[in-house]
């Protein structure tokens, strides 16, 4: 393998696991709360759809980036709205969402742009940090990243300090593992849990919007294909730490991008594996073959005052 | 001390209802500043709600509170801390993988947290009230008496004008218990309102000012000088006759316990006629983390005979009995059951081997809530009414009934839900459900009465006695020693997962049992 | 002060009348059918947002529904589809296990029926058997595709709903392989055939139509469903089996203190909704596709996960909820067909119910305090 191929296979790894490290620490910060929300996937989607959108619509991709996270907000205060205020459900609420909003993007798609699909749209530019991106071979490949990484990158270490030296760290992780705890300082579980969601779906906004407007620059009905729940299992995966989580998206990424680089290799291993190499990682990941996963104690329980 | 004029917190007329469950009824008292005025009450007269409705857990369905001359009408735990009102709970509410110093923190600070500070601030309090602790450990490293220590101090860093403390004694040693009432003391001293809610007579007589007495759901006494009046408030407590005992345990006047030295000889002498039933041999427990919760335990039980477990819950308790129903499997050390190993065989084989077990946590372990009373009777035997694997549904409602009928199960019927049962009447039936083995030699009854009014208590003694004059040995966990010395031949004490030493139940045996529960050798 | 006393009164005070008790009764039917209705209204606007006239939009729904007995039975064949993933949703949820992976145990099945039926050397045996045993090998397969998640979750505590949907997308590219290599599935390339699917299944393999009519296609999935459900609702209520996945969906531990086997519960109750999934997948390939080929199954599992849902825990509401998306999807693609309204609709029309059931929830289990 030379270095080239090397550094390019680095590179795609590094973009193939952006939209999964993105929605997966907005899924880890939620889920350490205590809500799971399945309906990530449908998040994704519909950050993707209107992100494209928007971008296509008033041709600036920046725009199209706020319209995306607006979009998503009604979407993520409805989950929120099932998971806490109605203690629904949260899984079968967040199939619910995914089916709704994957039938309602492809509607809207197919009704603004007709049958077409592969309509070119403007995308968002790459940038590269400045030593970083110099450096010989490497520096372009794997560095030149659509800036939504480094922004993504920037948010996930201000995630990172907030969740360990403030106090709506400890309180989000107080209401994941024993949310009695919340209620009797006179906090509000229901608030908190409202927040975390709300803030999933602005990650998964972002996530999604990379698809779109940041990678492909394109929209195609249904393109997040499972991304978001391979989200969730890099956070369980990752043991709901978010050092953990990006590795497992690093690792998932890279499973992907083997799809492309193993036939540059010439080695001849069939394209479905390789599809599905990623799904399989995760599986093997989840049924406990890197250790066991303990989720926070509250993880999906609705909370009840009693 | 004599109530002033003006009271702390005046609560009118309260009453509360939960379904068709009326809790409290036209409750009404008072707290003075710089009391500790004790709550009394057997379980189920209504102490903890009444608690939860000062702390603003719950809305009251009728009736006022005025708190520091002004009305006062909580709508959660949020109203009742800005108002000044701080309340330590019998299930503490910490999170367990985080440090001392993150939980008196949460909800206290917004922003950045000052973890130094706030270690230095536990330090004065530490000296101030005598509540040392450790303020970067976990909790889940701590032992109980600590973690309540965690949860005093998470309220007296509010600096609160009412202090509630609900059955805070349950899960300490003697020790721990006179330094708690020690802190209770200095807290009053500073001026604040002190609510001890507890049964436990022993605390009332040291540390209270004034007492009120609830009884099914309403004040029936109340008093200000409670040590001269004890026997009274207790019998207002649980309305016997002046003749009777005063609880279950107390003997009755100039007489002797049911297990009294004479029952003690004759239960002895029956025993030694008969075999070893159960044999248990070395068990230890060594849980995720590495610490030993059970050590070399070992024991041998003959038919007839009750071995009380005596020692403040958390002492291996739990880890023994999860072993003996086939629950967990130990590190080491084997049982056996009539020369049957039955160490790693798990919870059918347990039953079928002729152990029942009453399980300490009858909500998780014991019943299944949304099945019906004659389900769960006969839960661990379905297959007995099996035909073809069909379930015989009729011929399994009619053997509840005869079982409803012996051990006094009151519910609508065999097909009524579990869950509409009173907890009295669900522990009934999981007995009934294990003296009902058919080839049954063990009972294991782990807190069988935790949470039982008197009359259920007694039912289950009657039973529990039934059964070891029929040949059936019992051993009987329980962290409530007047129970053991009352139901039990001998007692083994556990301290700390180890065997501290074993003596004959009786009451003269009380405080050398009471030091070897506290750690201190036979 | 000395000692107060009160004499207690002994008659509690009288509970409050509920009249949520003859509410919740027939909540059970009232609420999942007025959130088809209101589902289905909301798609009408929707329908009349895009500026199609309803008029012609319901024209075209109805038509494909029920418009010609070819369409009926077209849409009664989907029907048994979904109903058997419902029935085997129900089935595990009984235990408290959401198996969201239909999609892919349709898939597994349809390509074990499809590789005995082609290779399995079958085609010529008496007694039925070249349709009966490709829908076995389907039934294993699917089986063996459930019971994988059970096993995970015993073993090592994962998730059901995850781990069944990443085995779902993973069978879902096996289908895919299995059709792009001509070693595994897929039919020799000629210069007049050149598709990534498998060939046609020979004509003994494939399911007699009850009428032996072409133009009414119903073929005998349908008995075969039906005595499926009947026999699924007598285990669910009348067995001790049926007993015990009540007891480890309710109260796990207790249902181990009482000797009921967690593990073999859990592991039976996926492996027989798998297995129920792969029957379905032999019914699409051996009832009405005749061949094997990349997305054979989309769809078809979240339509029987949703009729699942819908149920609420009976194999009748099953079959009702199938019926309905049977003719659903039958409508929905007509209407894609003539009035130009995409069959998006009809999953949008799903999610919403999914959503407004599962808000609704909040009324029919609240438990009295």
């Amino acid at each position: 393998m030379t270095w080239e191929l090397l550094a390019v296979f680095v590179g795609s790894s590094i973009r193939l696991a952006v939209p999964l490290l993105l929605a997966g620490i907005g899924e880890l910060v939620s889920e350490r709360a205590g809500v799971l929300n399945m309906s990530l996937e449908g998040m994704m989607l519909t950050g993707a759809f209107a992100a494209a959108v928007g971008a296509w619509a008033t041709g600036d991709p920046l725009i199209g980036l706020v319209i995306g996270v607006l979009a998503v907000v009604p979407v993520a205060a409805l989950q929120a709205f099932l998971s806490v205020t109605l203690r629904a459900n949260q899984i079968v609420t967040g199939i619910g969402i995914n089916i709704l909003m994957l039938g309602a993007t492809t509607l809207a798609y197919r009704e603004i742009f007709g049958s077409r699909s592969r309509e070119q749209i403007p995308g968002l530019d790459k940038w590269a940090p400045p030593l970083l991106g110099n450096i010989p071979v490497f520096g372009e490949a794997v560095f030149r990243q659509v800036w939504l990484l480094y922004a993504g990158i920037v948010l996930i270490v201000l995630t990172a300090v907030v969740m360990r030296t403030t106090s709506l760290g400890i309180t989000i992780h107080a209401a994941g593992v024993e949310p009695k705890a919340v209620d009797k300082s006179g906090l509000s579980v229901a608030r908190i849990r409202w927040l975390v969601v709300l803030f999933t779906g602005f990650m998964a906004a972002l996530a999604g919007a990379f698809l779109s407007i940041g990678d492909i620059h394109t929209f195609t009905e249904g393109m997040t294909r499972g991304a978001g729940y391979l989200a969730i299992a890099a956070v369980i995966f990752g043991k709901w730490k978010i050092l953990g989580t990006t590795f497992a998206c690093l690792l998932f990424g890279a499973a992907t991008a083997m799809q492309f680089q193993l036939p540059a290799l010439g080695v001849a291993v069939p394209n479905a594996l390789l599809i599905m190499m990623p799904y399989l990682l995760a599986l093997l990941a989840v049924a406990g073959l890197v250790g066991r996963q303990t989720a926070p104690a509250a993880l999906a329980e609705p909370y009840r005052r009693s | 001390m004599s109530a002033p004029s003006a009271p702390l917190l005046s609560v009118q007329g309260m009453t509360k209802r939960f379904g068709s469950l009326l809790a409290l009824s036209e409750v009404s008292l008072d707290i003075a500043p710089g009391e500790i005025h004790c709550i009394l009450g057997e379980n189920g007269a209504g102490k903890s709600t009444l608690c939860n409705l000062i702390f603003g857990v719950h809305q009251p369905d009728a009736g006022a509170m005025r708190f520091r001359g002004a009305p006062y009408q909580p709508t959660a735990p949020a109203d009742a801390l800005a108002s000044g009102i701080s309340m330590v709970h019998q299930h503490f509410s910490l999170v367990h993988d985080m440090t001392v110093v993150d939980n008196v923190l949460l909800g206290q600070t917004r922003g950045v947290l000052d973890r130094r500070g706030c270690a230095n601030r536990l330090d004065q309090l530490a000296r101030q009230y005598g509540l040392p602790l450790e303020p970067f450990a976990k909790i889940e490293d701590l032992s109980v008496g600590e973690r309540q220590r965690v949860e005093i101090v998470k309220c007296l860093m509010r600096e609160p004008h009412l202090f509630v403390l609900d059955e805070p004694t349950a899960v300490l040693l003697p020790d721990e218990i006179a330094a708690l009432l020690e802190v209770c003391r200095r807290v009053a001293e500073r001026g604040c309102g002190v609510v001890l809610v507890t049964h436990k007579l022993a605390e009332i007589k040291k540390a209270a000012d004034r007492v009120t007495v609830l009884r099914g759901g309403r004040v029936v006494a109340a008093s200000s000088s409670p040590a001269a009046e004890i026997d009274a408030l207790v019998r207002a407590m649980i309305h016997r006759d002046a003749d009777a005992p005063a609880t279950p345990f107390d003997p009755a006047p100039g007489g002797e316990t049911a297990a009294g030295p004479s029952a003690l000889r004759s239960a002895a002498t029956r025993a030694r006629g008969q075999t070893d039933v159960l044999q248990v041999d070395g068990l230890t427990v060594r849980d995720v983390h590495g610490v030993t919760r059970l050590d070399n335990f070992t024991l041998t039980l003959t038919g007839g005979e009750i071995i009380g477990i005596a020692g403040v819950e958390g002492n291996g308790q739990s880890e023994l009995a999860a072993v003996l129903s086939g629950m967990i499997a130990p590190t080491s050390g084997s049982f056996y059951v009539k020369d049957l190993d039955l160490t790693r065989a798990g919870p059918k084989a347990v039953t079928d081997a002729g152990m029942g077990v009453v399980p300490e946590d009858r909500h998780a372990v014991g019943c299944i809530a949304g099945m019906t009373v004659a389900e769960n009777m006969f839960v661990s035997r379905l297959g007995q009414f099996a035909r073809w694997g069909f379930l015989r549904r009729g011929a399994v409602n009619i053997a509840a009934l005869a079982l409803m009928k012996h051990f006094d199960v009151r519910a609508a019927g065999p097909e009524a839900a579990f869950s509409s049962l009173s907890g009295g009447n669900q522990q009934k039936a999981v007995l009934a459900r294990e003296l009902n083995l058919q080839n049954l030699t063990v009972l294991l009854a782990a807190q069988p009465t935790r949470g039982l009014d008197v009359g259920a208590v007694a039912a289950v003694y009657g039973h529990i006695r039934a059964a070891s004059e029929r040949g059936v040995g019992v051993i009987l966990i329980s962290s409530e020693l007047d129970e053991l010395l009352s139901v039990a031949h001998r007692v083994i004490v556990l301290y700390r997962g180890r065997i501290m030493g074993t003596c004959p139940a009786d009451p003269a045996q009380r405080q050398r049992i009471g030091a070897m529960m506290a750690g201190h050798a036979a | 002060m000395t000692l107060q006393t009160t004499t207690a009164r002994t008659t509690p005070g009288p509970a409050a009348p509920r009249l949520s008790t003859l509410v919740r009764r027939y909540a059970a039917i009232l609420i999942p059918v007025a959130a088809v209705l209101a589902a289905g209204l909301i798609g009408l606007c929707l329908v009349g947002l895009m500026g199609v006239p309803i008029r012609a939009a319901l024209d075209a729904f109805i038509g494909g529904a029920v418009g010609s007995p070819y369409a009926i039975a077209a849409s009664i064949n989907r029907s048994v589809v979904f109903a058997l993933v419902g029935i085997g949703f129900v089935l595990a949820n009984r235990a408290n296990l959401t198996n969201v992976g239909g999609e892919g145990q349709i898939a597994v099945g349809g390509i074990a029926a499809t590789a005995v039926a082609l290779y399995g050397g079958v085609a010529h045996l008496p007694l039925g058997l070249p349709i009966v045993l490709p829908m076995l090998a389907a039934v294993a397969a699917g089986a063996m595709w459930g019971a994988l998640a059970g096993i995970f979750k015993v073993k090592a505590g994962t998730n059901e709903v995850i781990s069944t949907l990443l085995l779902s997308f993973i069978a879902i590219w096996l289908v895919y392989w299995s059709v792009q290599s001509e070693a595994l599935l897929r039919r020799p390339r000629t210069t007049s055939a050149t598709l990534p699917e498998s060939l046609e299944i020979p004509e003994s393999t494939q399911l007699p139509l009850l009428t032996g009519d072409f133009s009414f296609p119903l073929h005998i999935g349908l008995p075969i469903a039906v005595m499926i459900a009947v026999v699924a609702a007598i285990v669910l209520e009348k067995t001790i089996f049926g007993t015990g996945l009540r007891a480890v969906g309710l109260n796990p531990v207790a249902a181990t203190r009482a000797g009921i086997s967690y593990g073999r519960t859990v592991i039976a109750a996926l492996a027989l909704a798998g297995a129920l999934g792969g029957l379905a997948g032999a019914f699409m390939i051996q009832g009405e596709q005749y061949l094997l080929k990349d997305g054979f199954s989309s769809g078809y599992g979240f339509d029987g996960l949703v009729a699942g849902l819908l149920a609420r825990g009976s194999v009748g509401g099953v079959i009702a909820a199938s019926l309905l998306f049977g003719f659903l999807r039958s409508g929905g693609i007509n209407m894609e067909m003539v009035a130009a309204v995409p069959t998006a609709l009809v999953m949008v029309i799903q999610g919403l119910i999914v959503i407004m059931l599962a808000a609704a929830s909040f009324w029919l289990d609240r438990r009295p305090p």
